[in-house]
């Protein structure tokens, strides 16, 4: 059985100007799996990722004609039992360290915030957890993160911190937005490594959103391409290269690349798509 | 003919007591028309060289010589129609209250330019904007169109050199295509020279002719673009910058793409 089942997913935005669909009308299902979502801005890739938290404030709306996780139907579940789904079975990475950590708050403090009121651990335990789950996304100094603030780290570090508080409770489903824009290459090919062995380990299933096509083709088993609310493609990761929508087949094509000709990049043609 | 020559350059930011080398020595001259690129990871010190040739980081060592002559300080005017950058956040770089127009004008203004109607509606048209944007805000612009407004501004006082800091790293892939593009158009019908940073080294081979890799504040090799193609670089953590590069992610099979 799938962990997560979703079908029809519309996310609406009422505005001044009128209705806005974000997302209109997206099907998938995961299984312990890596799957990709990508897509440019505007495209619903990040909404898509927030509807499955339901984590979409008023005016927004989700509707969908089935969501269900792991059984659980996830559309119609109430508060109460979707903040015992959020984080401890489904954890989110969002892409800004520098906007989705407290800064007023040290490493630590947030680290442990879960685990104490949560799993109800004791002060020691919890540090202990903590800097265990630091030194699992291969931070070297563990004891000096846990005291700083998060403007003392560089942006690889917070990501980094990011990723070790939601993965502490363990979630069989991780929702990874843009886990690694914000980063410099090498710093990225570690924090992919990281998740990769998590996904391999714990057989966890995780949803990772990137607007860099070749970066998923990479990392992900299964790559949705979005455009404008709506999945255009669905294609193994490994064989992106037979991609049949114009969409896919431009945005992989306007990337420059290496040793590649020098003359105008092939521009995506909008009106064709 | 060289025009930007930089010798044994040295940055060092004082904070709290403690001296941060953010550039270290690191020399490199740029000839007329040449487009020469500087990558490296965050930190590395390839923003900090561009600042310091517009006179905005602490240099303590060193000279930078611009068409031979070495820049005074504080830059002056001269300064500013010789040489403009392009910053990486066209949300950052252009004033939220300013119309377009007031910020394409404003250069005119200060130096004193004649026809600045024309000059304005002539900049729009040639990065690709209708005239009629000239008064719109910033807001009412995608980053792509941002970015475009951004290049047009540095290119209001017809300067010779560009300095472009990650000029698309904050655009769609889709976008970052036509920013190049617009670019690569401009350099080649106003005869520019570029200096360009960026993180991404498919968009600086795209771009530059020859490349310089920095770590740390440090020069670690400096590469001509046939010889980064052909991954002939001689140190480790330039090949270890090209071995993680996301062009190399689909296992060289790029080549093979319809």
């Amino acid at each position: 059985m799938s962990l997560l089942e979703v079908r029809n997913l519309r996310v609406t935005f009422d505005t001044e100007t009128g209705l806005v669909q974000a997302v209109r009308g997206v099907s998938f299902s995961l299984g312990h799996e890596r799957l990709g979502i990508v897509g440019e801005s505007g495209s619903g890739k990040t909404m898509t990722g927030r509807a499955v938290l339901r984590l979409i404030r008023p005016p927004g709306r989700i509707e969908a004609d089935a969501m269900t996780f792991d059984g659980q139907d996830i559309l119609h579940a109430s508060e109460r039992e979707m903040r015992a789904l959020r984080g401890k079975r489904i954890g989110m990475v969002m892409q800004d360290p520098k906007y989705s950590l407290n800064p007023v708050m040290t490493v630590g403090r947030q680290l442990t915030e879960g685990l104490r009121l949560r799993d109800g651990l004791g002060r020691a335990d919890a540090t202990a957890k903590a800097i265990a789950a630091l030194e699992a996304v291969q931070i070297r100094d563990p004891g000096r993160v846990m005291d700083a603030y998060p403007h003392e780290l560089s942006g690889g570090m917070g990501q980094r911190v990011m990723i070790a508080m939601m993965l502490i409770p363990e979630p069989e489903l991780l929702i990874a937005d843009e886990p690694t824009s914000a980063l410099d290459v090498t710093v990225q090919a570690e924090v992919l490594s990281i998740l990769d062995r998590l996904v391999r380990d714990r057989g966890m299933g995780l949803i990772f959103i990137s607007h860099d096509l070749r970066l998923v083709a990479r990392f992900c088993d299964r790559v949705l391409v979005m455009h404008k609310g709506l999945v255009v493609e669905e294609i193994a990761a490994s064989r992106l290269l037979d991609a049949k929508h114009p969409y896919t087949k431009g945005l992989l094509n306007c990337l420059p690349r290496i040793g590649g000709p020098r003359g105008p990049l092939p521009v995506l043609d909008r009106a064709g798509i | 003919m060289t025009l930007i020559e930089i010798e044994n350059l040295t940055v060092t930011f004082r904070s709290k007591g403690r001296e941060v080398r953010a550039v270290e020595g690191v020399s490199l001259s740029v000839g007329a028309r040449e487009s020469y690129g500087l990558v490296g990871e965050s930190g590395s010190g390839k923003s900090t060289i561009l600042r310091a040739i517009c006179g905005m980081a602490p240099v303590t060592g060193g000279t930078i010589r611009i068409g031979g002559q070495p820049l005074p300080t504080p830059r002056g005017r001269a300064f500013s129609t010789e040489v403009q950058m392009v910053f990486q956040d066209p949300y950052a770089s252009l004033h939220p209250r300013h119309t377009i127009d007031r910020t394409l004008s404003e250069p005119l203004a200060i130096h004193g330019m004649p026809d600045r109607d024309a000059r304005v509606v002539q900049a729009l048209t040639d990065v690709g904007l209708p005239p009629a944007f000239r008064f719109r805000y910033p807001h009412q612009l995608s980053g792509g169109q941002r970015q475009r407004v951004a290049i047009a501004r540095a290119l209001m006082l017809r300067p010779k050199i560009l300095l472009l800091d990650e000029p698309t790293s904050a655009l769609d892939a889709s976008v970052q295509a036509e920013v190049l593009n617009l670019l690569n158009r401009l350099r080649a019908e106003q005869g520019l020279t570029f200096l360009m940073v960026s993180h991404d080294l498919a968009v600086i081979d795209h771009m530059c002719d020859r490349i310089m890799v920095l770590q740390h504040g440090r020069t670690v090799e400096e590469i001509h673009r046939e010889d980064l193609a052909g991954a002939r670089m001689t140190t480790a953590y330039a090949r270890s910058l090209f071995d993680a590069s996301a062009d190399r992610m689909l296992g060289g099979t790029t080549e093979t793409a319809p």
